[in-house]
């Protein structure tokens, strides 16, 4: 599967802005069956500077610099993504989960050590009691870890709410286990919390979701939206992705950006500027088979 | 007399009689002294420290920033012998810790061989990710450390915890030891005492070598005047010859670091930063932080800044690490460690775990990770329920706890009134990374329990001391404020001035002229206004009417009195909730001067220190007393306003700070000038009495026209006047070329000032007509009078925006602070 997908960030500040300092999350991955074939990046008003280069979990980073006064930001980024087919391969008898949180701090293979990371608290999502109490339901005793993660990702998808009004970017995990609605990114959230909870490795996963027009409309450009989602390490097979947003297991439909501890982590555009005070963000995401 | 107690080790002496030898020296020499001298020497340094401004700020003191730091004329005495120990164990683990630093950042080797547990990366929270992968640091990540020593009942040192990012007290120990050795000068000889000064020069060069360019540009990065070290952070800019700088005074351009300048962006090679970790970069760590300077990672990322001690050095703070320091020292070094730390387990280990649930009353627990925030808990006093919670805390998560055993530390004595009383302490050394090895400062920064407490902080208040190294050999006497047989290199390119210290030079210049605007003010209004007739008493009215200001307390609704003046004096003087009183300007001129310490004389900076205690009133004061506090602020003012112009060399700095004098004092005699020719009638003659008196002419115009008082004379005193330093146009006139010399001034604003001199140098003050006391026509409405008064409004607009205009040329970007979006 063949994806060309374009990114559309806008920022409109209130008050012009005399020097921006961005970082963009906005390249895709390449790794296992996907790979990204192209990948440009369009800023307006053209900056002054950019570099790249890969971050500690290996996501590709573009830094730029906007050193003109502007009132707006126009980030748009343009890839060509492949997916090969059928890539996620769970494993027909999976360990039980308490092995896997068991052996973990003494795994000193490199995909082990690398996995350990994603067990601790990270800036966005302190794991605890309440989280543990949450998924023990779907963790019970001695249950292969592929079957509980799988319980888990649906019982997310079943008990919370999709709400976009209900939560903002930097809702706290607790508080959306309380509340029982949120976005793509809280019950990502919520359910690395979960699983870090137990001592399972989980990471953050940014991307896209290709979405379907309803039967006999066509395909609204822009219609698309980032996306995110959950991978958790199941040792001898590697990282298990699940989408708790839509009870699936990724697989042609989702591209990755970047994945990381947290949202913090890999938020696709961020910045520190100088001015603007108030301002508002629109996104639009295209994304359309090749 | 010290009370003997054998728990713990005493410095001076075992049984708390009988003195060590090596203290012969420096008791001999109190001896010689006697109580008496030494307490009047201490009193004399006591002064000294309060009016050289040294300053701990402590966060929940009530006296805020800028409380004096407490110090101990008694000195810390370590025989050769022992130092020899300390200075073996210190430097082998500051080595240690750097090649530590460089595997974790690098390669991590360490942890995929098991040799430091990876929960101690991956939990910790100081383990920056961004920085990983960076190119080393030719020397390493470590430049300075600070590693805290505790002596056990046994004699031993042990470390109790190592300060790695960016440790502070250096500046306290040199400030100590200038002030202890000037105390007791006869010991300090008589002890061979070793010497700092060139500990601090060859930091000075190592910091510069850093860089690999010809003219590098080092700056001392700080967290700004609310930071509790402050002081030490100017003293060493100073000391060191950096320029302080904070994180908004820095600016990262194509991957490369500035620093922002009045005469533009100045390239930066060399941080020696005392801000924390996370703080430097809001963009790729703490993203809310207004600390640091947003792509700084990046910059050394591209390797075009060096940043001592290197971000993410943090991490190997937690005390954590220091069960696995033996064990890393024979694996990386082939050697045991020299210097023990105090016992410590982290419960991220089993036994370790199991250890400290089984002992929780022989140990003390704290966070792994000191960023998370706990307080140690002292297991010794817990009740059975509290263990419990405590063990159940632990072991929910128990990599993120360590547990130390309670060091019994050693005492020392203090002086207090005459007495000696032993106190426990902390000794906090320091190593230098010099490229070519490591260095120990032949001394350290000692912290003294207050009372009999074991817990040693100067965050809590405790005192501090000095630390003699006693030496068997013969001590460096060099010394970097005095060098002697050196070359001097003659410098005479100004220094670097940022944006924010010009704009704290321009607003020190204009708070100490509104001060003395104020102080000149109201000591005219106070010493009349008991004793002034109703005409008298109307122009003190219209005098005190030049100020304008908005929280005057005079009454709205009925004609005020007399009484009602006195109360506004009064208010005005001490009024500390009203900005515009004596008292809120000259604590101005003491938060300004603050900020902009390292780059004033030590005597500025103790003016400024006393300026601040200068106008205090207390509330039984008689009214007559005030003008007495008055002339002594004025004094104060005046030796300021001196020094401005004889001690500070002609840079642009002096520019700036002048610049503010000239706007404030043109700006108050604009107004003073409007109000005495709108509608000056025979009424109000006092006035030109008062305002003459108020702008301190009355010499000149005595020495001029004796005593008559004429309206046109005095105007020609008061703005025409150019050989008065009073005079309006005198301001106008030197606001005009201070202004020519500023760099990179805006055209624009040098026509507007020129074009406003060239407007009142133009009035002819032969034209105005005043009535003369005794005749019955009314002033005003002349040709002259309506020139004078359209003149005069223009100049009074215009000064505020050509004020503003400076600071938009000159201080904008200081004051913008970055905001973090999206993430």
């Amino acid at each position: 599967m063949t994806y060309r997908i374009v990114h559309k960030t806008t920022y409109k500040y209130k008050v012009p802005v005399s020097v921006g300092n961005h970082i963009a999350y906005l390249t895709p991955r390449t790794f296992a069956h996907h790979t990204c074939m192209s990948h440009e990046l369009l800023v307006a008003p053209a900056p002054a500077g950019v570099s790249e280069r890969l971050d500690y979990f290996g996501n590709p980073v573009t830094f730029f610099t906007i050193r003109e006064p502007h009132s707006e930001l126009q980030i748009e980024a343009r890839s060509r993504v492949v997916i090969d087919d059928d890539p996620a391969v769970w494993p027909e008898r999976a360990q039980p989960w308490e092995e896997v949180a068991q052996s973990l701090p003494a795994d000193r293979s490199p995909e082990g050590l690398d996995a350990y990371q994603f067990v601790f608290e990270s800036p966005r999502i302190k794991p605890g009691a309440e989280f543990a109490e949450y998924a023990s339901q779907s963790f019970s005793p001695a249950r292969p870890l592929t079957e509980a993660l799988l319980d888990l990702t649906g019982r997310i998808y079943k008990d919370f709410r999709f709400d976009s009004k209900a939560t903002n970017v930097r809702t706290q995990p607790e508080e959306v286990l309380r509340h029982r609605r949120g976005v793509c990114q809280d019950f990502a959230h919520l359910q690395v919390a979960c699983l870090r909870s137990l001592g399972l490795p989980a990471r953050y996963v940014s991307g896209y979701l290709r979405t379907y027009p309803p039967p006999g409309r066509a395909r609204l450009v822009g219609a698309d939206a980032s996306h995110a989602w959950v991978s958790a390490y199941c040792p001898g097979t590697g990282w298990l992705d699940v989408d708790p947003t839509n009870n699936l297991i990724p697989s042609q439909s989702h591209v990755t950006l970047s994945w990381g501890r947290d949202y913090g982590d890999v938020s696709p555009v961020r910045g520190v500027i100088q001015g603007g005070r108030e301002h508002k963000v629109e996104v639009g995401v295209d994304m359309e088979p090749d | 007399m010290l009370l003997p107690d054998r728990s713990t080790y005493n410095e001076f002496a075992p049984d708390g009689v009988t003195p060590r030898p090596y203290w012969s020296a420096v008791i001999e020499s109190l001896q010689d002294i006697g109580p008496d001298e030494l307490a009047r020497r201490w009193e004399r340094a006591e002064r000294r420290i309060r009016e050289n401004g040294v300053t701990y700020n402590v966060y929940t003191d009530p006296q805020g920033v800028n409380r004096p730091l407490a110090i101990d004329p008694i000195p810390l005495l370590i025989p050769p012998d022992e130092w020899r120990v300390i200075e073996a164990g210190i430097t082998q683990r500051a080595h240690l810790l750097n090649l530590l630093l460089g595997d974790i950042y690098g390669p991590r080797q360490l942890v995929q061989n098991g040799d430091i547990p990876a929960a101690l990366l991956f939990a910790n929270p100081a383990f920056l990710r961004p920085l990983t992968g960076v190119a080393p640091p030719q020397r390493g990540h470590l430049h300075l450390i600070g590693v805290d020593l505790a002596r056990s009942p046994d004699g031993r040192w042990w470390v109790l915890a190592d300060r790695t990012q960016s440790p502070s007290g250096t500046g306290y120990a040199l400030q100590n030891r200038t002030i202890v050795a000037d105390v007791l000068p006869e010991a300090f000889g008589d002890a061979n005492v070793r010497r700092l000064a060139s500990f601090f020069r060859t930091w000075r060069e190592v910091l510069l070598g850093l860089a690999d360019c010809d003219h590098p540009r080092a700056v001392l990065l700080t967290p700004g005047p609310y930071n509790e070290t402050y002081f030490e952070h100017s003293y060493l800019a100073r000391y060191l010859g950096l320029t302080l700088a904070e994180g908004s005074d820095l600016t990262v351009r194509d991957r490369r670091v500035y620093l922002k300048t009045v005469e533009g962006l100045q390239p930066v090679h060399v941080i020696l930063r005392r801000v924390d970790d996370s703080f430097c970069d809001p963009m790729e760590l703490r993203h809310d932080s207004f600390l640091g300077v947003a792509g700084l990672v990046d910059a050394i990322h591209a390797g075009n800044v060096v940043v001592a001690n290197a971000l993410g050095s943090g991490v190997i703070e937690t005390a954590a690490i220091m069960p696995f320091l033996p064990g890393l020292a024979e694996k990386l070094l082939g050697e045991a460690l020299k210097l023990p730390s105090v016992a410590t387990w982290w419960c991220g280990q089993d036994y370790a775990l199991d250890w400290v649930l089984n002992h929780l009353d022989r140990v003390v627990v704290k966070p792994a990770f000191p960023l998370r925030g706990m307080e140690p808990v002292f297991g010794a006093g817990l009740s059975q329920a509290e263990k419990q919670r405590i063990g159940e805390q632990i072991r929910s998560r128990p990599y993120e706890y360590v547990a130390q055993e309670q060091v019994d530390l050693s005492t020392v004595p203090v002086w207090d009134q005459g007495r000696l009383y032993p106190r426990s302490l902390v000794l906090r050394t320091y190593v230098l990374n010099t490229g070519s090895g490591w260095i120990a400062m032949p001394g350290g920064l000692v912290r003294v329990s207050e009372a009999d407490g074991q817990v040693v902080s100067m965050q809590r208040g405790g005192r501090s001391k000095d630390a003699w190294v006693l030496w068997d050999g013969p001590v460096d006497t060099f010394s970097m404020l005095r060098p002697r047989n050196q070359p001097v290199q003659l410098e005479r390119a100004p220094a670097d001035l940022p944006s924010r210290a010009a704009d704290n030079l321009f607003w020190l210049g204009r708070y100490a002229e509104r001060s003395e605007s104020i102080a000149r003010l109201l000591r005219c209004l106070m010493t009349r206004v008991r004793r002034a007739n109703h005409t008298e008493l109307a122009c003190l009215f219209r005098l005190h009417g030049c100020l304008g200001s908005p929280h005057s307390t005079l009454p709205k609704d009925r004609p005020a009195s007399a009484r009602d003046l006195e109360d506004e004096l009064v208010s005005l003087m001490s009024g500390v909730e009203r900005p515009d009183s004596l008292a809120s300007n000259l604590a101005e001129v003491h938060r300004v001067g603050g900020s902009v310490r390292e780059r004033l004389s030590s005597d500025m900076s103790r003016l400024v220190v006393a300026l601040a205690e200068s106008a205090r009133t207390e509330n039984y004061m008689l009214f007559v007393e005030y003008s007495a506090v008055l002339n002594g602020c004025l004094e104060l003012l005046s030796a300021f306003s001196g020094m401005e112009r004889e001690n500070i060399t002609r840079g642009s700095g002096w520019l700036f700070l002048s610049l503010g004098r000239r706007l404030e004092r043109a700006m108050y005699s604009v107004r003073q000038l409007r109000e005495l020719t709108s509608g000056l009638d025979e009424q109000s003659w006092p006035l030109l009495e008062y305002v003459l008196e108020a702008a301190d002419s009355s010499m000149t115009y005595r020495s001029r026209y004796f005593t008559t008082l004429q309206p046109i004379a005095v105007l020609d005193v008061l703005m025409a006047d150019e050989s008065n330093p009073r005079s309006l146009n005198f301001q106008m006139a030197h606001l005009a070329d201070l202004h020519k010399r500023l760099p990179r001034h805006p055209p624009a604003d040098q026509q507007a000032i020129q074009g406003a001199l060239a407007l009142l140098r133009g009035l002819d003050l032969e034209k105005l007509e005043f009535p003369l006391p005794g005749s019955d026509r009314p002033a005003g409405n002349s040709d002259g009078q309506s020139q004078i008064a359209r003149s005069l409004g223009s100049v009074q607009k215009l000064l505020p925006s050509w004020a503003d205009n400076i600071s938009l040329t000159y201080f904008e970007h200081a004051h913008t602070y970055p905001i973090s979006i999206g993430g």
